[in-house]
């Protein structure tokens, strides 16, 4: 089955490459989606048919429930995309570019969640750098051209010191010739600690950059204000994920050797500094999609701020990585409608979405109530466990902190999202019929995300997820 | 051996930092190409069977030839052929010359190069335990060329700039990779090539796209995505 995810998208580009259809561009992407979630969910309940023997990508307890997202993600993604794209006047050419694009993208983040390899984990991160940058480029204008350079630029420094990390995670290995996960962590007690020091601290900030961790995370608002909306959705909802899960396989290295308070001091920094820096832009942003940029960057801060608080915040972060990945990207999905029908991005310059479109309307609250954790969403649960830890730790003004900055954060977004819901609707904005496609991926990820922030049956999962944290 | 052509190494660093023209930049990128595959010739504790001093022709066997295939694929042919020609051809396309505007003027630029490539040379002096397990003046000069690319990337205008001096930041992380006492797993060589891949066709296309939309390469047209509009 890990092959069939891995090999397909190939043959898919393939098809796409010889067949010169303007509609098979959409149906390959959602053929691929389709094919990612009935083999996810085959391989997560252990059904797997016909595979191939090999070392390089296999699936483990924690790797699964990454896969997982990635497969709903990208399934409401190309659902959405097929309505989204339609109207869309691109020559045949572009399209399938962004169908090349689209496949090799997903292909180069299945990859990396899936390796057990150190160093394929960080050529498919690569990977997924060199796949996404046309699809932010996708518009061709002045401003998605800016926000494209931004980040092949500063993603690809971040990568090249993360080889750097590699490298010095290399010297510390002494005479260990492998950098699979299974032999690091079995012998990470012999590393040399300070080669394993700092080769963490070059993996950190260098992931952190693709992970959108402050301060090394400026292409990210520029980049998910100028994509696409769906591809805004994959971008938020998938592609931090798979680095966040590079990071916490180094970060395994760092516990395995006993040198993880120091990773600790290190991943806490850049999470309070995460939330720190989304607390202060989104409380004046005018632009609402570079506002939910922001709530990535500090939902990410969060993630790392969990990680570093030991099992229990380790176990609450991997339910916020997923509650966060659903409401996100129905948000995004949601703000692609919000443009469809406004032609603008500005918060000041749309009200009244709930009288001019009132399914639109609706989502965009829901999405919001979701993402700033209010009961029954998923992510109450994570961000309660953080906080209990945190007393429990007799950390206090940490936790005092981390709420100070939830509470602005929830205030910005809420006063943006509270003045374009509501309101008197624009007359100069013309009624526009949208299809049932461009609702329904939203629905179900909402669905999924307060059903089981109502009830949560993937404890056990989740708790062999987080063994060795 | 290898110490003279890893010298030269950190010295044209200095000279890409002290000097404005594209041409001389690329220049310098081929001589580092060279340089890089000599320093593998000559210096790679895991393959010296290379070394002129104690090369025996019964000694070579297909894994050797194998290496030396890697290495020259990685250092002449990428390094010193298809990036050079690859960046000329976006000079011609573009043409630009030189970037003239860099924030700080060309003097303080050697002294600050020059003052960082000093350091490098005191960190592979340095007695540290930890340096057992690396070859030191490898790991102080690279770290001196990564940490001079990076700078000359802030103070530099034009995205050309940027774009070698990435390159530059690469030679840095390959030499580093050679200051391992052992041999690096193959995954690693894949990596450079890709992240190579990156900086050369990406990076390249980009400067092409931002040339027409904005008729040259400053990096100050680029600036106009603001969180405040």
């Amino acid at each position: 089955m890990i092959s069939l995810i891995l090999i397909f998208p190939i043959i898919a580009c393939l098809i796409l490459f010889l067949v010169k259809k303007r509609a098979l561009q959409n149906s390959v992407i959602f053929l691929y989606s389709l094919i990612h979630l009935i083999s996810t969910i085959c391989l997560c309940a252990n059904i797997n048919p016909f595979d191939i023997e090999q070392n390089f990508f296999a699936l483990d307890g924690l790797n699964k429930i990454f896969l997982l997202v990635l497969s709903i993600v990208f399934m409401a993604f190309s659902i959405y995309n097929i309505e989204y794209m339609k109207d869309d006047s691109s020559s045949i050419k572009k399209l399938k570019r962004y169908g090349y694009a689209v496949l090799l993208f997903v292909l180069s983040m299945t990859g990396a969640i899936l390796s057990t390899n150190l160093g394929l984990t960080w050529v498919f991160i690569e990977a997924t750098t060199l796949a996404s940058a046309y699809l932010i480029y996708f518009h061709k204008t002045k401003h998605s051209i800016e926000a494209a350079w931004k980040y092949v630029f500063i993603c690809s420094i971040g990568i090249a010191l993360a080889f750097v990390g590699i490298i010095l995670l290399t010297i510390s290995t002494g005479n260990l010739n492998s950098l699979f996960y299974e032999d690091l962590y079995n012998n990470a007690r012999f590393f040399n600690e300070f080669w394993l020091k700092l080769s963490f601290v070059f993996i950190l900030f260098g992931i952190g950059t693709k992970m959108g961790l402050a301060p090394v995370h400026f292409w990210l608002p520029d980049a998910h204000a100028q994509s696409p909306s769906p591809v805004s959705a994959m971008l938020s909802a998938t592609l931090l994920n798979s680095a966040f899960l590079m990071i916490l396989n180094v970060y395994k290295i760092m516990i395995a050797a006993n040198t993880d308070n120091y990773a600790k001091i290190l991943l806490l920094a850049m999470g309070f500094l995460s939330l720190f820096i989304a607390a202060v832009f989104v409380y004046h942003i005018n632009n609402y999609k570079r506002m939910l940029a922001y709530s990535s960057i500090e939902n990410m801060g969060i993630l790392v701020i969990g990680t570093a608080l030991g099992p229990i915040g380790m176990f609450a972060s991997i339910i916020h990585l997923i509650g966060h990945s659903l409401i996100k990207a129905a948000f995004f999905l949601t703000s692609g409608n919000i443009l469809k029908i406004y032609g603008t991005k500005k918060i000041n310059s749309i009200s009244g979405i709930l009288s001019t479109d009132k399914k639109t309307g609706w989502l965009w609250i829901l999405s919001f109530i979701g993402i700033t954790a209010f009961p029954p969403s998923i992510l109450f649960i994570s961000e309660f466990f953080i906080i209990k830890t945190m007393i429990k730790n007799g950390q206090y003004i940490m936790g005092i902190f981390f709420l100070l900055l939830l509470t602005i954060v929830l205030f910005g977004i809420g006063k943006a999202v509270i003045s374009m819901s509501f309101g008197n609707k624009s007359e100069k904005i013309e009624q526009v019929k949208m299809s049932w496609l461009m609702y329904f991926p939203q629905i179900i990820l909402l669905v999924i995300a307060f059903g089981i922030g109502i009830y949560f049956p993937f404890s056990e999962t989740i708790e062999k997820a987080v063994i060795g944290f | 051996m290898e110490n003279i052509f890893i010298i030269l190494l950190g010295l044209s660093m200095i000279y890409i930092a002290s000097t404005s023209r594209f041409l001389a930049h690329i220049n310098m990128l081929i001589a580092q190409g060279w340089l890089l595959f000599f320093i593998c010739m000559t210096g790679l504790p895991s393959e010296n069977w290379f070394n002129i001093a104690s090369f025996k022709l019964t000694t070579v066997n297909i894994e050797h030839i194998i290496t030396l295939f890697v290495i020259i694929v990685e250092t002449l042919f990428v390094k010193a052929i298809l990036i050079p020609i690859f960046l000329k051809k976006v000079l011609n396309n573009t043409h630009a010359h030189r970037d003239s505007a860099a924030n700080i003027p060309h003097f303080y630029a050697l002294v600050i190069s020059s003052t960082v490539l000093f350091a490098g040379f005191m960190i592979a002096n340095i007695q540290f335990p930890a340096f057992e397990l690396i070859s030191p003046l490898y790991f102080g000069v690279s770290v001196s060329i990564i940490v001079i690319s990076l700078w000359l990337i802030t103070i530099k205008h034009t995205v050309l700039s940027n774009v070698i001096s990435f390159i530059t930041m690469e030679n840095g992380i390959f030499l580093l990779s050679l200051a391992v006492a052992k041999e690096m797993p193959i995954i690693v060589n894949l990596g450079v090539l890709l992240d190579i891949f990156i900086a050369v066709f990406i990076l390249g296309m980009l400067v092409k796209e931002i040339n027409t939309e904005f008729k040259d390469l400053e990096v100050s047209h680029l600036s106009d995505l603001k969180d405040y509009e």
